[in-house]
């Protein structure tokens, strides 16, 4: 279970419905394997609930209850042709997060990983999102990455197996936020790749020679 | 439709009911014996397909879901069709409402906000779409989350314990998906006062989610 987790910020925001981008998809999956962050969520839906409730009535025009039924009635006859196509939509792969099957099309072996690098290796997703960058990282086995700072904010979510920095270890379905105060060196534990997903506003900062020697080919 | 996501362009024109302190008590006054009613009309239809309880249920809740909606920035207009889209989705999806998991105005209040979503996102697929961010009602995704302590029991009626100042920050958030910052620079008013406003009501949310839940624990020891 999951030591790391979305504050409540995120959370409130997510069950807001107000983070209907990446950032939104990477709570989404840490919130459906961590029971703790999935029950403050439906908390604050509860809470949407009685926001609802307490708004004030607005005129809804006579016409929309009858509109409303001629769509139902033609939804009805179709019925069977969108059960189908639904079920179709929902095929499984054990190891990718639910929220992400849609982005993640392939197994995380066959992506097209590239990187300057054997020990870090990326790969981009294709979220249309004005706000973040999304990437798939895979750290190998024991290795450690360059010390770095973030320009701007990063959040980073375990998928497969674990990495360590400094003072922790994160495991898979670990949310962690890092931003300009965050200077760290992480290292993949030695018995698996690590795989993370990180949603970034701005790019990654090296410090430290060995950092600014690579910063020009990390995009 | 674009309007009900885009954070800038919102809600200025539309000021938040809740949020002053003359807003008026009716809601709350009806809230008081509504609940139950909605229940039932919802699992009539979801048991029946009972075109009565739809119409009741239409009835009982268009006005609110549309006034939510303009407050998320809608126009009347648009407020209108994603009332529609909603109640369409009640008729569809009624018999996936679980009443002891969760009331009948949350489980509506799940449905807008997911629809809101996808009624700016309709024709684009790379885009984020509600259903990845939840899974359908009554999955085997969802029943493994909801499968919980508490069986997915959630506080009720939390909102009236919060004061106004707190109050305003929450309809901020829900409403126009402001973070701390833009709330802070909206109101005028330092980004630290806006932290601990929302602090102290999700302290106050918690509490009053624990209180709810200890009673519950109280409940389910007794009946073994
Ligand atoms: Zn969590």
């Amino acid at each position: 279970m999951a030591n790391y987790h979305p504050n409540d910020e995120l959370l409130m925001s997510f069950a807001a419905g107000q983070l209907a981008d990446a950032l939104g998809l990477m709570v989404a999956c840490h919130v459906e394997s961590c029971p703790k962050c999935a029950e403050k969520v439906r908390n604050f839906e509860s809470l949407g609930g009685d926001i609802l409730n307490q708004c004030s009535e607005e005129v809804v025009s006579d016409s929309l209850l009858d509109e409303t039924w001629a769509k139902i009635e033609m939804f009805e006859r179709n019925k069977v042709s969108q059960e189908s196509f639904e079920k179709a939509a929902n095929e499984k792969r054990v190891n990718i997060p639910r929220p992400m099957r849609r982005f993640i099309k392939e197994d995380f072996d066959q992506l097209d990983w590239s990187g300057f690098s054997k020990n870090i290796q990326e790969v981009n997703l294709n979220i249309d999102d004005e706000r973040y960058t999304t990437k798939l990282y895979r750290i190998k086995a024991g290795s450690k990455l360059p010390e770095h700072t973030h320009k701007g904010t990063e959040y980073t979510l375990v998928m497969q197996g674990s990495f360590s920095d400094k003072s922790c270890k994160y495991n898979q379905g670990d949310f962690i936020l890092a931003d300009e105060n965050t200077k760290h060196q992480p290292q993949a534990s030695a018995d698996a790749d690590c795989i993370c997903l990180a949603v970034m506003d701005a790019p990654l900062k090296m410090t430290g020679f060995f950092g600014r020697m690579l910063n020009p080919f990390l995009r | 439709m674009n309007a009900l996501l885009d954070k800038k362009a919102k809600v200025s024109l539309v000021k938040p009911r809740g949020t002053s302190a003359s807003s008026s008590n009716k809601g709350r006054v009806l809230a008081q014996k509504e609940p139950n009613e909605l229940n039932q009309f919802l699992i009539r239809i979801g048991e029946s397909k009972d075109r009565q309880a739809f119409v009741d249920l239409f009835k009982a809740t268009s006005s609110r879901l549309k006034a939510f909606a303009m407050q998320c920035g809608a126009s009347s207009a648009d407020a209108e069709e994603l009332l529609q889209e909603c109640m369409i989705i009640v008729w569809r999806k009624a018999h996936t409402f679980k009443p002891e998991s969760g009331s009948a105005i949350t489980w509506l209040y799940t449905i807008v906000r997911n629809k809101r979503i996808d009624m700016a996102r309709k024709s684009r697929h790379e885009t984020v779409q509600s259903d990845d961010l939840w899974a359908e009602e009554g999955s085997e995704e969802l029943e493994a989350q909801i499968s919980g302590e508490m069986e997915g029991k959630t506080a009720r009626g939390m909102l009236k314990h919060l004061p106004e100042v707190q109050k305003q920050v929450v309809f901020k958030v829900y409403f126009e998906g402001k973070s701390h910052s833009e709330i802070a620079a909206d109101l005028d008013l330092p980004l630290g006062t806006i932290k601990s406003r929302l602090r102290l009501a999700m302290k106050k949310l918690e509490n009053v989610a624990k209180e709810q839940m200890s009673w519950l624990i109280i409940i389910l020891m007794m009946n073994f």
